[in-house]
């Protein structure tokens, strides 16, 4: 075993990684530099490091050059530095001796971090060497084995979250679903239909739900929130704070006997995305899970004035309790999967297309609401201007999205659920509507999702492969005008609708930010839960332990957020299977319960 | 029909010259979506073998492996199939380009979405002679071989030559021709006056 002596024998590979590597920067150059380099004792050149050959070539070089720590100058880290240790340590090497720098994201063709060859043996030669001293430097980290809690917590009830959370409960880990609104189901329980199947979303989603709520394994925490989380993996304690419905939950049968009494009507911008209204105290939608009433406290009547209270004299099983208060629970949990899925962008600054001033442009998620048959419109779909059946809607694609005066990036979902919007008007609502729909690309990549658009066009809905400039009102009629250029024409079009559909970008859901602070996980770019890696990794977080599925790690559908979630649970169930886990010692010390300062 | 029923070879509405870009209109205008008809592509999609257009995406393979587009670029199956996806009814049964295929099919092989564009072709062809839309070098020479049984005119020059060639003079008589012409309704078509 490598010991702490000042003889500390160091060897360097240096990967080619094909020509990723070797056809950015000068190998021979770099192998005589880090050569020459005090404290190295050994370097060699792999044309693939990470492969079977290279991996035999490194574990050699270990045993006969007595080797007890290695770099591996080659990929990213979070890559495979654990492809690396698992080697180092086949070959008698301690994990914290292995260490693995990128040099790779110098010199491969594509990353956006790719500089000129020169530059690349500079920056390389300087890594390599900060990497030699650092590893000269290092101590045994000594390791620790710990007992892990049986259980989860599961951030988020929509779709994934439930996905995941489903899973392990039969898996057999006690799982706390924790979710901020009052009723499980998420986004997809108020998408009417969902592609490619045309299903309705209860249909699929309802069975999930009904069983969370039953399900012995499961702790359904509806209008709750995570205030804290500290801990490592295997032994996480989080905090969670239970907001009031002020009602007694235990009492309550969901008959919604109070909800017709109350006399105060508010704009639901929920769950109905302010199409439609509520009451002040509501039952979500006849399918909530749990059916209870809530009572939103900064528009009852009785809280803002202390008179009315009708809903207590209506209320059959004395449910009501205007003395809740928020209060905060303690949780452990072995794991944490984050769920928290997506919001629709508001394209109120788009200011082109006058979502804000015209009537009747609106948005997908609005349109949704409006043709679902359980919506606020019963799924009648009417002109929000004058109630009229349109006679001509136009929808259009990419609001907010590829784009870089707003979010830079492809919110994926758009084009499939405005072929099923369209699909649905055509079919079920409106048969006689011209639909138009104004696309930059039409991506239609999943599976069976080409034979979607196909039967899209079939039914004789007109694509435009082009973004209007800008949309004007018609004073009179409230119609809405607008040109696009028809490539496929040449020419341009003008084009007048009774109503207009913007197809709006997908963005982290409200709240991603304070709660990825809490939970200590990185964010990218644009906002979503930063995966470890893209391709190998996609559900681990920088922090071990906690992961991440569905829409809350990028724009997704519900296949894909099923797989995410899927994916999310095995690798829970990966790490705490055993019941005990071997960490670092610094991590127990530092962030657990015993924690030193 | 009979034959003095037939009206002279050259209609009287021919203008006097021909455009000179014969490809018609190449307008720039803005298309003015409100006044197009969008159940033209319903009214030409329900004719035998014109169902495909409903499938086409745009792609262009049609003209790009079209051999009329590659001698003239004002014929583009692309274009065409757009503008009745649009319900440009007017502009597409007037224009003289949906009678510049050559009938190659080469379109069809190439299309990815299986739209059979020469049949859509025939269909809008059909409806642009209702209207009295058909090229007139076509009218001219229905309405010749109607009465001679021959689709060209004939001259003495022709005539001389064929018996330098020590061939019989030609005596066609067209009526089994005119019977067949009546029987499939394109008699009716030739005396159609533009709009």
């Amino acid at each position: 075993m490598p010991s702490d002596s000042k003889d500390k024998r160091i060897g360097v590979f240096i990967c080619h990684c094909g020509k990723n590597i070797a056809g950015g920067v000068d190998i021979e150059a770099l192998l005589q530099s880090i050569r020459e380099t005090p404290g190295v004792k050994f370097v060699a050149e792999n044309r693939y490091s990470c492969s079977e050959d290279g991996q035999i070539d490194i574990q050699n070089a270990i045993q006969d050059q007595e080797l007890d720590r290695v770099i591996i100058a080659a990929c990213a880290p979070s890559l495979h530095l654990m492809t690396f240790q698992r080697c180092g340590e086949s070959a008698g090497i301690e994990p914290s001796f292995v260490d693995l720098i990128d040099i790779r994201k110098w010199t491969m063709h594509g990353n956006p971090e790719k500089v000129d060859p020169d530059e690349a043996l500079e920056r390389s030669k300087k890594l390599i060497k900060q990497a030699v001293k650092r590893m000269s430097l290092k101590r045994v980290i000594p390791q620790v084995v710990v007992k892990t809690e049986p259980s989860v917590l599961v951030i988020g009830g929509g779709v994934a979250g439930l996905e995941a959370a489903l899973d392990l409960a039969d898996k057999g880990y006690e799982v706390n679903l924790v979710e901020r609104l009052p009723t499980i189901g998420g986004k997809m329980a108020l998408l009417y239909k969902v592609f490619p199947t045309n299903d309705c979303a209860p249909c699929i989603l309802a069975p999930k739900t009904a069983y969370a709520n039953i399900h012995p394994g499961i702790n359904l925490l509806t209008y709750s929130e995570v205030t804290a989380v500290e801990g490592y993996i295997g032994n996480f304690s989080v905090k969670v704070t239970r907001k009031p419905r002020y009602i007694n939950e235990d009492s309550c049968t969901g008959c919604g006997l109070c909800v017709e009494k109350c006399p105060q009507k508010v704009i639901d911008s929920v769950y109905s995305a302010g199409i439609g209204e509520r009451k002040a105290i509501y039952i979500p939608y006849d399918l909530a899970i749990p059916k209870k009433a809530v009572i939103d406290d900064e528009n009852c009547l009785y809280m803002k004035t202390g008179a009315c209270r009708l809903c207590e004299d209506e209320c059959p099983t004395d449910a009501i309790d205007f003395d809740q208060e928020s209060r905060t629970i303690e949780l452990k949990a072995g794991a944490i999967i984050v769920a928290t899925g997506f919001d629709e962008y508001n394209p109120t600054e788009k200011t082109e297309y006058g979502y804000d001033r015209y009537d009747n442009v609106i948005t997908q998620y609005q349109l949704a609401r409006i043709l679902d048959i359980d919506g606020p419109t019963k799924g009648k779909l009417l002109r929000p201007s004058d109630g009229k059946e349109p006679q001509n809607i136009a929808m259009i694609q990419c609001v907010g999205s590829r784009d870089e005066n707003t979010n830079e990036y492809c919110s994926s979902i758009c084009c499939m659920y405005a072929l099923k919007h369209a699909q649905i008007i055509r079919e079920m609502v409106l048969p006689d509507t011209e639909i138009y729909i104004c696309y930059i690309d039409m991506r239609t990549a999943g599976k069976n999702f080409e034979a979607y658009y196909r039967r899209t066009r079939e039914l004789g809905i007109n694509f435009i492969r082009g973004r209007p400039g800008e949309i004007i009102e018609e004073t009179d009629t409230k119609n809405l005008i607008m040109k696009v250029e028809d490539p496929d024409l040449g020419r341009l079009l003008n084009l007048e609708v009774e109503m207009v559909v913007l197809s709006c970008a997908t963005l982290p859901s409200e709240g991603t930010e304070q709660l990825s602070g809490i939970l200590g996980t990185a964010l990218d770019e644009n906002g979503f839960y930063q995966e470890v890696h893209p391709k190998l990794r996609p559900v681990e977080t920088n922090v071990r332990g906690i992961y991440i599925c569905g829409a809350a790690q990028g724009p997704k559908d519900i296949p894909d957020s099923i797989v995410q979630a899927k994916a999310a649970a095995s690798c829970v169930d990966g790490e705490l299977r055993k019941g005990e886990i071997k960490l670092p010692e610094f991590i127990v010390k530092t962030t657990g319960p015993d924690k030193e300062g | 029909m009979k034959p003095d029923d037939i009206p002279e070879d050259m209609p009287e509405d021919i203008p006097e010259d021909m455009p000179e870009n014969i490809s018609g209109d190449d307008s720039e205008e803005t298309v003015q979506v409100p006044n197009l008809d969008p159940a033209f592509k319903y009214e030409v999609m329900r004719n035998e073998g014109a169902g495909g257009l409903k499938y086409c995406f745009a792609c262009g393979a049609c003209t790009a492996s079209c051999p009329i587009h590659e001698i003239d670029h004002g014929f583009d199956p692309r274009k065409l199939a757009r503008m009745v996806q649009l319900g440009m009814k007017d502009e597409v049964l007037s224009s003289p380009l949906i009678w510049y295929c050559s009938a190659c099919r080469n379109c069809e092989q190439h299309c990815p979405q299986s739209v059979e564009f020469f049949n859509i072709l025939n269909v809008l062809k059909n409806m642009a002679a209702e209207k009295g839309y058909a090229p007139y070098a076509w009218v001219v020479q229905t309405r010749h071989l109607m009465r001679t049984g021959m689709v060209f005119r004939t001259d003495e020059a022709w005539e001389t030559r064929r018996k330098a060639l020590s061939l019989p003079p030609l005596q066609l008589d067209g009526e089994k021709v005119r019977e067949l012409i009546e029987l499939s309704g394109l008699d009716e078509l030739i005396v159609k006056k533009r709009p």
